[in-house]
């Protein structure tokens, strides 16, 4: 009876084993693979995190780097994406802490812009991206959302990672995660509240 | 009329998280005489299923790029990679060279106790034909010539 459950977990198993095995001997052949399946949602994970498409690419690119550099340390007991993804919010987190400072030591207003990297005109990266009216009126809201309620949001309904998942991603609490999502969704939802609810749901 | 918040609370846990059988008909029975649980209900069902309606274009090249700076990465490492081995076996080779010379010269004088060889003598010829080679093959280590190998 549970036949098909054990084999799915030796199957997984065998997966993270393979990857780990791979990244301890630097298989070029294995990491191209990691990248044309995980550059993507590595991408879409930062720039949720970051908000901004160009340097999202340029810190999937670093990550990469790191991955490759300390692929010995990924032991193949936890989901590699997972892996992938902490190393990635722990540049992303880095960066935004250096932002936060140039910001705080910035003399003028238009230097304080350059360093938030304000964009001066176009779409946001989040407006480019909806796909529906509604997406368009959440991507306003997104743009404004703390990052990291942007981030929980994402883990949860686009990644469709389990609670358990997310938070041991975060390194945070299960209580901090779910509330992260409950005000994330109470923000995006005023978008729909606020202005009027012309469309059938 | 403002609902009680637990049923708001309920309905979002049950959109976030599992909520036993119980709740979910405590809640769906709720929903159905209360017209503005029903309304939040619908907005949070379409502000999740907006959040999966963004589709965010990676840079055509993206991965094109990716791929050649851990191919550069792989080559540089590897370089590394091999001029530690190299400067580590040299390490070793010069360590051994020293420490054996020492137990050559110790062994040497030994034997040449019998033979009437004064000091001298004896740290010549451990010179010459112990500590001499062992820092030559020390060295060769180094610069044996060969891709991607040591000095040479």
């Amino acid at each position: 009876m549970s036949a098909l459950p054990m084999t799915l977990n030796t199957t997984a198993e065998t997966e993270t084993a393979r990857i780990a095995r791979g990244l301890r001997e630097s298989d070029t052949e294995l990491l191209a693979d990691l990248v044309e399946r995980c550059q993507h949602r590595l991408v879409r994970y930062l720039l949720y995190l970051i908000g901004r498409q160009d340097y999202a690419e340029d810190l999937a690119q670093e990550t990469w780097i790191r991955v490759l550099q300390r692929g010995s340390q990924y032991d193949g007991r936890q989901r590699f994406d997972l892996w992938l993804f902490a190393i990635a919010r722990n540049l992303a987190i880095d960066y935004l802490r250096k932002k936060r400072k140039a910001v705080q030591t910035a003399s003028s207003p238009d230097d304080r812009d350059e360093i938030l990297l304000v964009p001066s005109s176009g779409p946001s990266p989040f407006e480019a991206a909806a796909q529906s009216e509604d997406a368009i009126r959440l991507a306003g809201q997104l743009q404004i959302l703390p990052p990291l309620y942007r981030e929980a949001l994402l883990l949860r309904f686009q990644e469709d990672l389990s609670l358990a998942e997310i938070a041991q991603l975060l390194g945070a609490p299960l209580t901090t995660v779910t509330s992260r999502i409950y005000r994330g969704l109470a923000a995006l939802r005023s978008a729909f509240e606020e202005g009027g609810d012309s469309h059938g749901v | 009329m403002e609902c009680d918040k637990r049923f708001r609370e309920l309905i979002d846990r049950s959109f976030v998280e599992e909520v036993s059988e119980g709740e979910r008909r405590l809640m769906h029975d709720h929903i159905r005489d209360c017209d503005g649980c029903k309304r939040y209900v619908e907005l949070t069902a379409r502000t999740i299923r907006g959040l999966r309606e963004f589709t965010f274009p990676s840079e055509a090249d993206s991965s094109a790029q990716v791929f050649e700076i851990l191919g550069r990465h792989t080559e540089t490492m590897r370089q590394h990679n091999v001029q530690f081995r190299i400067w580590a076996a040299f390490a070793v080779a010069l360590s051994m060279s020293i420490v054996g010379s020492a137990l050559v010269y110790q062994v040497a004088k030994f034997l040449a106790a019998p033979m009437h060889f004064d000091n001298a003598q004896v740290q010549a010829g451990v010179l010459v034909f112990w500590l001499l080679p062992s820092f030559c093959a020390a060295l060769y280590t180094l610069a044996v010539p060969g891709q991607n190998r040591g000095i040479a």
